[in-house]
Protein backbone atom coordinates (compact mmCIF):
# COMPACT_ATOMS: atom_id res chain seq x y z
CA UNK A 1 0.00 0.00 0.00
CA UNK A 2 3.10 2.31 0.94
CA UNK A 3 4.78 1.60 -2.30
CA UNK A 4 1.73 2.24 -4.66
CA UNK A 5 1.39 5.48 -3.00
CA UNK A 6 5.18 5.87 -3.25
CA UNK A 7 4.75 4.86 -7.42
CA UNK A 8 1.24 6.98 -8.00
CA UNK A 9 3.48 10.00 -6.22
CA UNK A 10 6.36 9.86 -8.54
CA UNK A 11 4.20 9.37 -11.63
CA UNK A 12 2.22 13.13 -10.29
CA UNK A 13 5.50 14.35 -10.27
CA UNK A 14 6.59 13.28 -13.93
CA UNK A 15 2.92 14.83 -14.86
CA UNK A 16 3.32 18.19 -13.39
CA UNK A 17 7.05 18.20 -14.69
CA UNK A 18 5.56 17.90 -18.13
CA UNK A 19 3.35 20.08 -17.63
CA UNK A 20 5.98 22.69 -16.67
CA UNK A 21 7.59 21.87 -20.18
CA UNK A 22 7.20 24.57 -23.27
CA UNK A 23 4.97 23.92 -25.57
CA UNK A 24 7.66 23.54 -28.80
CA UNK A 25 9.84 21.27 -26.76
CA UNK A 26 6.45 18.71 -25.74
CA UNK A 27 5.73 18.58 -29.70
CA UNK A 28 9.49 17.94 -30.65
CA UNK A 29 9.19 15.06 -27.63
CA UNK A 30 5.89 13.82 -29.66
CA UNK A 31 7.48 14.19 -32.87
CA UNK A 32 10.33 12.33 -31.96
CA UNK A 33 7.80 9.52 -30.23
CA UNK A 34 6.35 9.20 -33.28
CA UNK A 35 9.54 8.89 -35.48
CA UNK A 36 10.54 5.70 -32.57
CA UNK A 37 7.37 4.51 -32.99
CA UNK A 38 7.29 4.23 -36.66
CA UNK A 39 10.88 2.94 -36.40
CA UNK A 40 10.10 0.15 -34.24
CA UNK A 41 7.01 -0.54 -35.93
CA UNK A 42 9.07 -1.65 -39.11
CA UNK A 43 12.12 -3.35 -37.48
CA UNK A 44 9.11 -5.38 -35.76
CA UNK A 45 7.22 -6.31 -39.46
CA UNK A 46 10.78 -6.36 -41.24
CA UNK A 47 11.63 -9.23 -38.89
CA UNK A 48 7.98 -11.30 -39.53
CA UNK A 49 8.03 -10.44 -42.97
CA UNK A 50 10.58 -9.43 -43.94
CA UNK A 51 13.72 -11.54 -45.82
CA UNK A 52 16.21 -8.98 -44.96
CA UNK A 53 19.74 -9.65 -46.53
CA UNK A 54 18.79 -12.61 -48.41
CA UNK A 55 15.88 -9.91 -50.06
CA UNK A 56 18.58 -7.53 -50.72
CA UNK A 57 20.45 -10.23 -52.66
CA UNK A 58 17.99 -11.57 -54.06
CA UNK A 59 16.86 -8.36 -55.73
CA UNK A 60 20.90 -7.99 -56.89
CA UNK A 61 20.82 -10.74 -58.54
CA UNK A 62 17.28 -10.02 -60.47
CA UNK A 63 18.83 -6.45 -61.26
CA UNK A 64 21.76 -8.20 -62.58
CA UNK A 65 19.47 -10.46 -64.90
CA UNK A 66 17.66 -7.40 -66.26
CA UNK A 67 20.40 -5.90 -67.22
CA UNK A 68 22.04 -8.38 -68.80
CA UNK A 69 18.91 -9.32 -70.62
CA UNK A 70 18.75 -5.90 -72.10
CA UNK A 71 22.27 -5.96 -73.04
CA UNK A 72 21.39 -9.17 -75.15
CA UNK A 73 18.36 -7.62 -76.57
CA UNK A 74 20.59 -4.60 -78.06
CA UNK A 75 22.49 -7.20 -79.55
CA UNK A 76 20.11 -9.17 -81.01
CA UNK A 77 18.38 -6.32 -82.47
CA UNK A 78 22.01 -4.68 -84.40
CA UNK A 79 22.24 -8.30 -85.80
CA UNK A 80 21.03 -9.00 -89.06
CA UNK A 81 17.64 -10.93 -89.75
CA UNK A 82 18.16 -14.18 -91.25
CA UNK A 83 20.24 -17.09 -90.79
CA UNK A 84 23.36 -16.79 -88.75
CA UNK A 85 25.71 -19.67 -88.55
CA UNK A 86 28.86 -20.83 -86.43
CA UNK A 87 30.78 -22.47 -89.43
CA UNK A 88 32.47 -21.43 -92.40
CA UNK A 89 31.50 -22.13 -96.10
CA UNK A 90 28.05 -20.79 -96.66
CA UNK A 91 26.82 -17.43 -97.68
CA UNK A 92 24.43 -16.79 -94.47
CA UNK A 93 25.97 -14.10 -91.66
CA UNK A 94 29.04 -15.71 -89.73
CA UNK A 95 29.07 -15.25 -86.23
CA UNK A 96 32.10 -14.00 -84.30
CA UNK A 97 33.04 -16.52 -81.40
CA UNK A 98 31.47 -13.32 -79.05
CA UNK A 99 28.71 -13.36 -80.90
CA UNK A 100 28.09 -16.92 -81.24
CA UNK A 101 27.97 -16.91 -76.95
CA UNK A 102 25.72 -14.04 -76.88
CA UNK A 103 23.15 -15.33 -79.44
CA UNK A 104 23.47 -18.83 -77.85
CA UNK A 105 22.77 -17.10 -74.08
CA UNK A 106 19.76 -15.37 -76.07
CA UNK A 107 18.10 -17.96 -77.76
CA UNK A 108 15.70 -19.36 -75.85
CA UNK A 109 13.09 -21.10 -79.25
CA UNK A 110 13.54 -24.11 -81.47
CA UNK A 111 11.81 -24.27 -84.39
CA UNK A 112 9.85 -27.55 -85.57
CA UNK A 113 12.36 -27.98 -88.60
CA UNK A 114 15.18 -27.85 -86.46
CA UNK A 115 13.72 -30.67 -84.16
CA UNK A 116 12.76 -32.49 -86.98
CA UNK A 117 16.10 -32.14 -88.22
CA UNK A 118 17.14 -33.76 -85.57
CA UNK A 119 15.01 -36.50 -85.26
CA UNK A 120 16.68 -38.02 -88.59
CA UNK A 121 19.31 -39.78 -86.59
CA UNK A 122 17.04 -40.88 -83.64
CA UNK A 123 14.29 -42.60 -84.86
CA UNK A 124 12.94 -43.21 -81.53
CA UNK A 125 12.77 -39.27 -80.60
CA UNK A 126 10.86 -39.09 -84.10
CA UNK A 127 8.18 -41.59 -83.47
CA UNK A 128 7.16 -40.42 -80.20
CA UNK A 129 7.39 -36.92 -81.61
CA UNK A 130 5.06 -37.99 -84.10
CA UNK A 131 3.13 -40.21 -82.45
CA UNK A 132 1.86 -37.37 -79.66
CA UNK A 133 0.96 -34.66 -82.04
CA UNK A 134 4.69 -33.27 -82.52
CA UNK A 135 4.20 -32.21 -78.54
CA UNK A 136 7.58 -31.52 -76.75
CA UNK A 137 8.04 -31.52 -73.00
CA UNK A 138 10.47 -29.21 -73.18
CA UNK A 139 13.33 -27.36 -74.96
CA UNK A 140 16.73 -25.88 -73.54
CA UNK A 141 20.15 -23.80 -75.11
CA UNK A 142 22.60 -23.85 -72.89
CA UNK A 143 26.04 -22.46 -73.23
CA UNK A 144 28.91 -24.95 -72.04
CA UNK A 145 31.67 -23.12 -70.57
CA UNK A 146 34.11 -25.74 -70.68
CA UNK A 147 33.81 -26.80 -74.32
CA UNK A 148 33.28 -23.28 -75.46
CA UNK A 149 30.11 -24.51 -77.49
CA UNK A 150 26.18 -24.08 -77.70
CA UNK A 151 24.08 -27.04 -76.77
CA UNK A 152 20.46 -27.11 -77.52
CA UNK A 153 17.87 -29.83 -77.24
CA UNK A 154 14.52 -31.02 -76.48
CA UNK A 155 12.80 -34.07 -74.38
CA UNK A 156 10.21 -35.98 -76.17
CA UNK A 157 8.32 -38.25 -74.21
CA UNK A 158 4.67 -40.38 -74.78
CA UNK A 159 3.42 -44.28 -75.01
CA UNK A 160 5.06 -45.81 -77.86
CA UNK A 161 3.57 -48.91 -78.67
CA UNK A 162 2.40 -50.00 -74.72
CA UNK A 163 5.49 -48.32 -73.49
CA UNK A 164 6.24 -45.40 -71.53
CA UNK A 165 9.33 -43.22 -72.92
CA UNK A 166 11.20 -40.17 -72.55
CA UNK A 167 13.96 -39.22 -75.10
CA UNK A 168 16.08 -36.38 -75.02
CA UNK A 169 17.74 -35.43 -78.02
CA UNK A 170 20.51 -32.69 -77.62
CA UNK A 171 23.57 -31.72 -80.38
CA UNK A 172 25.77 -28.53 -81.11
CA UNK A 173 23.64 -26.18 -82.05
CA UNK A 174 25.31 -24.56 -85.06
CA UNK A 175 23.06 -21.96 -86.50
CA UNK A 176 20.37 -19.43 -85.78
CA UNK A 177 17.87 -17.61 -87.28
CA UNK A 178 17.39 -14.23 -86.54
CA UNK A 179 13.88 -12.53 -86.66
CA UNK A 180 15.21 -8.83 -85.67
CA UNK A 181 12.96 -9.31 -82.03
CA UNK A 182 14.49 -12.65 -81.29
CA UNK A 183 16.67 -15.18 -82.15
CA UNK A 184 16.09 -18.98 -82.69
CA UNK A 185 18.05 -21.99 -82.77
CA UNK A 186 18.42 -23.46 -86.78
CA UNK A 187 20.44 -26.41 -86.71
CA UNK A 188 21.02 -29.03 -83.83
CA UNK A 189 23.96 -30.86 -84.98
CA UNK A 190 23.27 -34.42 -83.12
CA UNK A 191 25.72 -36.56 -85.61
CA UNK B 1 -11.26 4.56 -82.20
CA UNK B 2 -13.18 3.23 -84.65
CA UNK B 3 -10.34 4.22 -87.59
CA UNK B 4 -8.22 2.13 -85.33
CA UNK B 5 -10.20 -1.18 -85.29
CA UNK B 6 -10.62 -0.35 -89.02
CA UNK B 7 -6.85 0.14 -89.60
CA UNK B 8 -6.59 -3.34 -87.34
CA UNK B 9 -8.84 -4.94 -89.41
CA UNK B 10 -7.44 -4.17 -92.73
CA UNK B 11 -3.94 -4.55 -91.39
CA UNK B 12 -4.57 -8.25 -90.61
CA UNK B 13 -6.94 -8.87 -94.21
CA UNK B 14 -3.87 -7.69 -95.84
CA UNK B 15 -1.36 -9.69 -94.15
CA UNK B 16 -3.32 -13.00 -94.46
CA UNK B 17 -3.60 -12.56 -98.17
CA UNK B 18 0.21 -11.74 -98.89
CA UNK B 19 0.60 -14.95 -96.92
CA UNK B 20 -1.90 -16.65 -98.68
CA UNK B 21 -0.54 -15.34 -101.91
CA UNK B 22 2.86 -16.44 -101.07
CA UNK B 23 2.13 -20.07 -100.12
CA UNK B 24 0.73 -23.23 -101.72
CA UNK B 25 1.34 -23.95 -105.70
CA UNK B 26 3.37 -21.51 -107.05
CA UNK B 27 4.57 -22.99 -110.45
CA UNK B 28 3.34 -26.02 -112.23
CA UNK B 29 0.79 -28.98 -111.72
CA UNK B 30 0.89 -29.71 -107.70
CA UNK B 31 -1.97 -31.99 -108.55
CA UNK B 32 -0.77 -34.25 -111.19
CA UNK B 33 2.66 -33.32 -112.85
CA UNK B 34 5.38 -31.00 -112.34
CA UNK B 35 5.54 -28.25 -109.90
CA UNK B 36 6.66 -26.13 -107.21
CA UNK B 37 4.95 -26.36 -104.09
CA UNK B 38 5.74 -23.48 -101.05
CA UNK B 39 4.82 -23.93 -97.29
CA UNK B 40 3.98 -21.14 -94.75
CA UNK B 41 7.13 -21.93 -92.73
CA UNK B 42 9.42 -21.17 -96.57
CA UNK B 43 9.97 -25.04 -97.21
CA UNK B 44 9.64 -25.65 -100.85
CA UNK B 45 8.97 -28.73 -102.84
CA UNK B 46 9.99 -28.92 -106.75
CA UNK B 47 9.22 -31.81 -108.52
CA UNK B 48 6.67 -34.50 -109.79
CA UNK B 49 3.21 -34.74 -107.72
CA UNK B 50 0.81 -37.94 -108.44
CA UNK B 51 -2.80 -37.23 -106.90
CA UNK B 52 -2.31 -34.03 -104.78
CA UNK B 53 1.08 -36.26 -103.46
CA UNK B 54 4.70 -35.66 -104.16
CA UNK B 55 5.55 -38.46 -105.86
CA UNK B 56 9.03 -39.23 -107.89
CA UNK B 57 11.95 -37.02 -108.64
CA UNK B 58 11.90 -33.92 -106.42
CA UNK B 59 13.79 -31.56 -104.26
CA UNK B 60 12.59 -30.18 -100.65
CA UNK B 61 14.30 -27.10 -99.15
CA UNK B 62 13.71 -26.41 -95.47
CA UNK B 63 14.44 -22.84 -94.64
CA UNK B 64 16.92 -23.91 -92.12
CA UNK B 65 19.27 -25.50 -94.55
CA UNK B 66 18.63 -29.21 -95.07
CA UNK B 67 17.87 -29.71 -98.96
CA UNK B 68 16.67 -33.33 -100.15
CA UNK B 69 17.11 -34.48 -103.84
CA UNK B 70 15.96 -37.86 -104.93
CA UNK B 71 13.27 -39.89 -104.81
CA UNK B 72 9.78 -39.57 -102.99
CA UNK B 73 7.16 -41.72 -102.84
CA UNK B 74 3.43 -40.59 -100.98
CA UNK B 75 5.14 -37.83 -100.11
CA UNK B 76 7.99 -39.44 -98.06
CA UNK B 77 11.71 -39.41 -98.63
CA UNK B 78 11.77 -42.66 -100.68
CA UNK B 79 13.67 -44.23 -102.79
CA UNK B 80 17.75 -43.41 -103.80
CA UNK B 81 18.24 -39.34 -102.69
CA UNK B 82 20.80 -37.43 -100.93
CA UNK B 83 20.55 -35.40 -98.06
CA UNK B 84 22.17 -31.92 -97.70
CA UNK B 85 22.64 -31.13 -93.56
CA UNK B 86 22.97 -27.19 -92.89
CA UNK B 87 26.35 -27.53 -92.13
CA UNK B 88 27.73 -29.35 -95.31
CA UNK B 89 27.45 -32.82 -94.32
CA UNK B 90 25.57 -35.14 -96.79
CA UNK B 91 23.75 -38.88 -96.70
CA UNK B 92 23.83 -40.36 -100.35
CA UNK B 93 21.93 -43.59 -100.32
CA UNK B 94 18.71 -45.20 -100.05
CA UNK B 95 15.69 -43.84 -97.98
CA UNK B 96 12.51 -45.52 -97.11
CA UNK B 97 9.51 -43.46 -95.49
CA UNK B 98 11.84 -40.71 -94.79
CA UNK B 99 14.59 -41.84 -93.11
CA UNK B 100 18.22 -43.14 -93.90
CA UNK B 101 17.14 -46.78 -94.98
CA UNK B 102 19.82 -49.33 -96.66
CA UNK B 103 22.80 -48.51 -98.22
CA UNK B 104 24.28 -45.02 -97.66
CA UNK B 105 27.08 -42.83 -97.37
CA UNK B 106 27.37 -40.15 -94.82
CA UNK B 107 29.98 -37.93 -95.02
CA UNK B 108 31.07 -35.16 -92.51
CA UNK B 109 31.41 -31.47 -93.16
CA UNK B 110 35.31 -32.41 -92.35
CA UNK B 111 35.22 -34.97 -95.20
CA UNK B 112 34.70 -38.04 -92.91
CA UNK B 113 32.80 -41.08 -94.29
CA UNK B 114 30.50 -44.06 -93.06
CA UNK B 115 29.55 -46.04 -95.77
CA UNK B 116 27.52 -48.92 -95.09
CA UNK B 117 23.75 -50.14 -94.27
CA UNK B 118 21.50 -47.64 -92.27
CA UNK B 119 18.43 -48.40 -90.42
CA UNK B 120 15.67 -45.69 -89.35
CA UNK B 121 18.52 -43.13 -89.17
CA UNK B 122 21.11 -45.59 -87.65
CA UNK B 123 24.05 -47.11 -88.92
CA UNK B 124 24.26 -50.78 -88.18
CA UNK B 125 27.67 -51.82 -87.57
Amino acid sequence: MVNKKKVFGKMEVSKNSFKTLSEPVKQFGGLVGIIILIFLTFFVLNNIFGEGDELVAKMKIEEERIAQERKLNKLISSLPSGVLVSFDGTDNFRLSDELYEAVCKATKLIPQRAIMGANFLNFRAHEIYTINGNKIDETFVKWDDEKNKCFAGFVVSGNNVGVDETIKVSGEALSFLSTGIDTRVYFIKNF
Amino acid sequence: MKKLIFFILFSSLITSLASARSTGCKEGNCDNGYGKWVYTDKTTYEGEWVATKKHGQGTETWPNGYIYKGQFKESQWNGIGILFFPDGSTYEGEWANGFMNGEGTFTWSDGKQKKGIWKNGSFQE
